[in-house]
């Protein structure tokens, strides 16, 4: 295996082979429809089980690649580059070594007891395969456990030992981002793969465009039309990101839980077009945004939508202003309000549209935003349609902030020099490309100061921080009525969709006259609102108003300061407290654990584990990640634009297949992309412990180890999980 | 003298030294040696050429030093404070509040706005306990509550959880999505769809998705909020025409070909932008000879059918039904799934290239979560529902008539909208003539019907400033008073029992909107129904707009 450690020679040309030029295919593909050049690929084929051979999902021989190693739906594999050599090599390596390092897991085949009646909509009919890890916990549950999940969507972790609370403690320094340089040469290299894919794309084009012209068709002006797009502001996308686009846009099916279910494809014209192959995959899902696992088909929440189904129909029709305002509309915003402990909220249909609706309502010609640079796009979106001159501070840096308050307070408007009308400015909660979290106490010591008004976009944070799940206010223990603007979205944390905005009781009510949603955007479907309504309710805990106090052994589970505000309707609205019964629909019938909380809090601290575990993992084997520790969001750094690819697709193609996001320029500089875990409380440990072993042994493929500070090995890392997440500091 | 010489003496050995280190190591600097010959043999030439050499290589750094962003410190108008004063200018400075609080009209009609309770539909439960019958929310197809879309529905939640968890690039781009767009391109006859989450959210990037700065946009006066905000995020050169007047049109396409002429300047892109029927006022493009004008003209047609898809034509493929224009005719065909589907979202449709550009770069496609999986069936389902039962559409067209024929003749209702359009506006017209209501052809709240009412009568017609989005003679209208009275007209029909509404606007749009009450028709409703409830509307108009009288 050493002999594949990448040198840095080897990684940079890693991009060069895997150009759509050289016919890389990507891991399935039907039979027959593809020829492989290369006479090393025969070799491999021994590899591969013909698709019609019936596999046992117990038969794992260490001595030699057997059936089971790849998925049972998956037909030829053929290796024609570097990569699909690469990636061979380590799926065998990973079999080996799971087979060698850890007798007493066996794939444990038992039907948990636990799966719910309803479930054969979710587990696919080959189940029976439990070659990947995916469809059934490797330790079956004992007696006492019951899950009333489905292991596939949400993960069966029953040791206690597995939960952390996420919070910030007073006091302590709040870290920056850690910024870790990579050694000169990954940076080198990385600037000439970027520089070498751009001379062979400009040469690929000069060619393309005399040899063969109707490839070039429409970025040409034609027939008295200009370009839709031309050729120079789609080389990017032509030549570079094309390279990789089998890496982005997966179609998938099912829910977008624990695991995904990917629909196989293949391109056989270098990544222009993709066809799909008929077969799936199931994969371990650490991509999609499902922070407190509610992307669900099963579960009380679930359930609830369905009633809402049946009552309300899928549809509001029409928009918040103009006859399309349910009860249903006002009751989530009341829960809303509650929630994030302020005085009213206002929800919107689409998370995107929150912000860059909104937004123009509060400011406009005259006013300043002052908006952190890795801002979301709707943020800038938003900012571009108010009219409001904006200036940038640099990522989460205070100094700068400050400096650039001083400078635009002292100096007034641009040429004129009369005062600003206002200040907004706009920061998010937990930065979804970097993982980091605002520097909210610092922000209000100097909203104190210079009087601005603050807008946090909590689209990540919200649920995810805190040990409430009510976002960055909470994680830092802050008032959040300090803050102007709590904005977010459903789409995240709840399993939903569409965004809220909460804040004073005028200023929503002046949203809710004068933003764009109000009177123009349709409203919010009634089963979203189920969703956001139930799922909310369930981190909350529900206050039976007024007769029925919620007991007090089942509310042990929450926090000791909740509990003793639950009692009484009128403490519940202290925060964060407890939903009353009252908010909720009259036909909404939650079961128990989701009123009394402990379900939420199950997910919360299940989240706040996986989060510390690989983010403190990664670093102990010698990655360089970005970002807090308590951030969902882990983003690791390639480096390399070859890499990512490579990444994405190794992940993929392992005994059990990972998905994972990797990005790069423009949503990132340009000299680090990267690839970005989202975890979920819907993961194990072990779910983790598989997403850390592949990081290691691709890690070592690919040389993205340069990370400084002290290592552990994998099996130290493994088995001292606990320790690791309890730590204070890492050292 | 010899003292200072002395004095000197360290610093001209210290100066010797360093020029002779400094001289070694560059000739060890390989090449050296060739520039060095090139600067001696070019000082012996001309040595002014080394001075202006020696100026442009520091040139050359500095320009290099130099911030690169706009350098607001150095600029002119930057005025130097010590820490001091920025203090003082800090304490000083009292922002305005974030937000006034509402007045006592606004905080009126947000009361006003209905909440109903249960399920929206034909006869929607209101918060004051009434049963009322709704010709405010769009339901045109009467798809809401069918209880096969339910069905489909919570199959496919079971299925498929409710939210899409992602941005359609990294995994929230599903199976059903796919399904969706593929029925929507089969339905209208495109090439191919995308599906966008919030129909309101669809032009505004689609717009900006292709429409840079320089590239040409000529776009309808009456254009509704959604693309006035697409066209300002684009920062091309838009050219305006007259509401609904495509010879005003032509023109315009004349002028900016002359111009482009004149100037000489390389073709970029151009666009026609305009809607199917205008949310404005319900009045209906002429399809056919738009799509000629732009052949002609050789622009790309950016059509708005948000209103007409799902309400117009045979089946509810909209105006290219309607006219029987092919869809492929048209570049970008947007609509809305939410209104015209009754579930949720917006779509583009058109050839293969153009929706491919926008899952790159269409802004609220690339950045936001893919609708939830539940909404996407849903709306497949409601197609498969309009395709195989032209009943709708008919049952739709025939309330419309109805409808139509009693308010039409309504001695206070002034109807801006086309004959066959389910979303009908009402203006409110007062009884004498004079009072406020300049009879100018153009203007588009005569009652007559807008294809005639846009045939410019006058023979002095005149093009209105292209450049400037305000019309050359802007409707007069008394906004305030207008709003009053057809407030007053909503709540007399919701004492009545029926549910309409004002059409609500901001007062960010471009031009000011005339006050009007927007009535959606819907296929769920019988004929009766709709004439009851048109009848309902007429009186309340009688009664409120008479009286004034």
């Amino acid at each position: 295996m050493e002999s594949f450690r990448a040198t840095p020679t080897f990684s940079f040309l890693l991009f060069l082979f895997l150009s759509p030029s050289t016919p890389f295919v990507s891991h399935s593909r039907p039979k027959g429809l593809y020829y492989s050049p290369s006479s090393t690929v025969t070799t491999f084929d021994d590899f591969v089980m013909p698709a019609s051979m019936p596999s046992s999902p117990m038969a794992i021989s260490p001595a030699m690649p057997t059936p089971s190693m790849f998925k049972k739906k998956k037909s030829t594999n053929a290796m024609s580059t570097a990569a699909s050599y690469l990636s061979a090599v380590s799926e065998a390596d990973a079999r080996a070594r799971v087979n060698k390092g850890s007798p007493g897991s066996t794939p444990a085949l038992s039907l948990s007891s636990s799966v719910t009646t309803s479930s054969e909509d979710t587990v696919l009919e080959e189940s029976d395969d439990n070659a990947s890890g995916l469809y059934y916990p490797a330790v079956p549950p004992t007696s006492e456990q019951t899950f009333n999940t489905v292991h596939t969507e949400f993960g069966h972790c029953g040791n206690e030992n597995y939960r952390y609370t996420s919070h910030h403690t007073p006091g302590e320094p709040i870290a920056g981002v850690r910024e870790q340089d990579p050694p000169y040469y990954v940076l080198l290299t990385t600037y000439l793969s970027y520089i070498l894919v751009i001379c062979f794309g400009h040469i690929r084009d000069f060619f393309g465009k005399r040899f063969k012209p109707s490839a070039y068709r429409h970025l040409m002006v034609r027939n008295g039309y200009a370009a839709l797009n031309s050729d120079f502001d789609s080389f990017y996308t032509r030549r570079l990101k094309t390279r990789l686009d089998d890496c982005f846009s997966l179609p998938v099916t099912g829910v977008p839980g624990r695991t995904i279910v990917l629909l196989d494809r293949y391109s056989s014209d270098c990544n222009v077009s993709f066809h799909p192959t008929g077969t799936k995959t199931r994969a371990l899902n650490i991509s999609s945004y499902n922070y407190l696992g509610f992307a669900q088909g099963n579960g009380a929440c679930t359930d609830a939508v369905e009633e809402a189904v049946k009552r309300y129909g899928v549809c509001a029709l029409g928009t918040r202003l103009e006859a399309g305002t349910l009860d249903l509309h006002q009751q989530a915003e009341s829960l809303v309000a509650r929630f994030m402990g302020m005085e009213d909220a206002l929800i919107a249909s689409m998370g995107f549209a929150t912000n860059s609706t909104i937004i123009p309502a509060l400011v406009g010609k005259g006013s300043l935003v002052i908006s952190d640079e890795f801002n979301h796009a709707s943020i800038r979106f938003g900012v571009r349609l108010s009219g409001a001159n904006v200036r940038m501070f640099k990522h989460n840096n205070m100094e700068s902030l400050e400096k650039l308050l001083r400078e635009v307070i002292s100096q007034g408007q641009p040429k004129t020099h009369r005062p600003w009308k206002k200040i907004l400015v706009l920061v998010e909660g937990l930065y979804s490309m970097e993982g980091s979290l605002v520097n909210l106490p610092r922000i209000l010591e100097l909203k104190q100061k210079y009087k601005f008004y603050l807008w946090v976009d909590e689209a990540h944070s919200v649920g995810a921080l805190g040990p409430h799940g009510r976002g960055v206010c909470d994680y830092y223990g802050i008032n959040p009525r300090s803050v102007d603007i709590l904005m977010g979205t459903f789409t995240k944390s709840f399993g939903a969709a569409g965004g809220y905005i909460a804040g004073n009781k005028n200023i929503i009510d002046r949203l809710r006259v004068s933003a764009h949603t109000g009177p123009y955007t349709e409203a919010m479907a009634p089963p979203v609102l189920t969703q956001v309504v139930a799922s909310m309710a369930s981190i909350m805990g529900v206050t039976m108003l007024p007769e029925k106090p919620a007991s007090s052994s089942l509310s042990l589970l929450r926090s000791p300061d909740s509990t003793d505000n639950a009692i009484t309707g009128l403490e519940a609205t202290a925060y964060p407290g407890t939903a009353p019964s009252s908010a909720l629909p009259p036909w909404m019938h939650l079961p128990q654990s989701l009123i009394d909380g402990s379900d939420g809090e199950m997910r919360l601290r299940r989240l706040a584990f996986n989060t510390r575990y690989l983010n403190r993992a990664l670093r102990k084997l010698g990655f360089i990640t970005y970002g807090n520790d308590d951030s969902p969001v882990v983003p690791l750094l390639l480096f390399h634009p070859g890499k990512m690819a490579v990444f994405s697709r190794m992940m993929r193609t392992r005994a059990t297949p990972i998905v994972v996001v990797v990005v790069a320029y423009p949503a990132t500089p340009l000299v680090t992309s990267r690839v970005r875990f989202c975890l979920s409380a819907s993961h194990t440990k072990e779910d983790v412990d598989c997403v850390i072993k592949a990081c290691d042994e691709i890690g070592d493929l690919l040389d993205l180890k340069h990370g400084d500070g002290e290592r552990w090995p994998l099996e130290e890392i493994i088995s001292r999980a606990v320790e690791l997440v309890n730590m204070k500091h890492v050292p | 003298m010899s003292g200072s010489a002395a004095t000197l003496e360290p610093l001209f050995t210290f100066l010797n030294y360093s020029y002779n280190t400094f001289e070694t190591n560059f000739y060890k600097i390989p090449g050296s040696a060739v520039v060095a010959r090139y600067v001696k043999s070019s000082h012996q030439n001309d040595p002014g050429r080394t001075l202006l050499e020696v100026i442009l290589i520091i040139f050359a750094i500095r320009t290099l030093l130099q911030s690169r962003t706009r350098a607001d410190h150095s600029g002119k108008h930057f005025i130097q404070f010590d820490e001091k004063e920025i203090d003082d200018l800090v304490d000083e400075w009292i922002p305005e509040p974030l937000v006034y609080p509402l007045d006592q009209k606004e905080q009126a009609d947000l009361a006003s706005v209905p909440v109903i309770v249960g399920p929206n539909g034909p006869k929607p439960k209101l918060a004051s306990g009434k049963t009322v019958v709704n010709l405010a929310s769009y339901n045109y197809t009467g798809l809401a509550g069918n209880e096969h879309i339910k069905e489909r529905g919570i199959e496919t939640l079971r299925k498929y959880g409710l939210g899409s968890c992602g941005p359609p690039g990294f995994y929230g781009y599903q199976d059903v999505h796919h399904q969706l767009e593929q029925d929507i391109a089969d339905f209208l006859g495109t090439e191919a769809a995308i599906v966008y989450s919030q129909s309101f959210s669809t032009i505004s990037s689609v717009i900006p998705a292709f429409c840079k700065r320089g590239d040409i946009i000529v776009a309808d006066r009456g254009v509704n909020f959604a693309i006035q905000k697409g066209l300002q995020i684009s920062r091309c050169t838009v050219r305006w025409y007259d509401h609904n007047d495509l010879k005003s049109l032509e023109q315009v396409l004349e002028m900016v070909e002359r111009e482009r002429r004149k100037k000489k300047s390389p073709l970029t892109r151009r666009f026609i932008v305009t809607e199917g029927i205008f949310d404005v006022d319900g009045a209906m493009s002429d399809l056919p000879k738009l799509v000629e004008l732009k052949q002609k003209y050789k622009y790309r047609l950016i059509l708005d059918e948000s209103v007409s898809f799902g309400s117009v034509g045979r089946t509810g493929r909209g105006l290219t039904e309607l006219y029987n224009v092919p869809a492929t005719q048209i570049d970008m065909l947007v609509g809305s799934v939410a209104n015209g589907l009754t579930s949720g979202g917006g779509f583009c449709a058109g050839s293969e290239i153009v929706v491919k550009h926008q899952r790159i770069n269409g802004t609220s496609f690339v950045f936001s979560a893919s609708m939830p999986a539940l909404l996407a069936v849903a709306a497949s389902e409601g197609i498969n529902i309009l395709r195989n039962s032209p009943s709708i559409l008919s049952t739709l067209q025939e309330n419309v008539r109805a409808v139509r024929s009693i308010l039409d003749r309504a001695d206070y209702i002034a109807i801006p909208s086309h004959p066959a359009s389910p979303m009908i506006h009402l203006y409110v017209r007062l009884p004498s003539a004079t009072f406020l209501m300049p009879q100018t052809p153009a203007t588009p709240f005569t009652p007559s019907l807008p294809s005639l009412a846009h045939s410019p009568t006058s023979p002095s017609f005149k093009l209105s400033n292209p450049l400037s989005v305000a019309p050359r003679d802007p409707p007069v209208f008394d906004a305030e008073l207008e709003e009053r009275l057809l407030q007053d007209v909503v709540e007399e029909c919701l004492a009545q029992g029926v549910l309409v509404t004002r059409a609500k606007r901001l007062n960010q749009e471009l031009n000011p909107v005339r006050p009007s009450i927007r009535l959606a028709l819907s296929a769920a409703l019988t004929k009766k129904e709709s004439e009851k409830a048109a009848n309902v509307v007429k009186a309340a108009f009688t009664k409120i707009v008479g009286k004034r009288r």
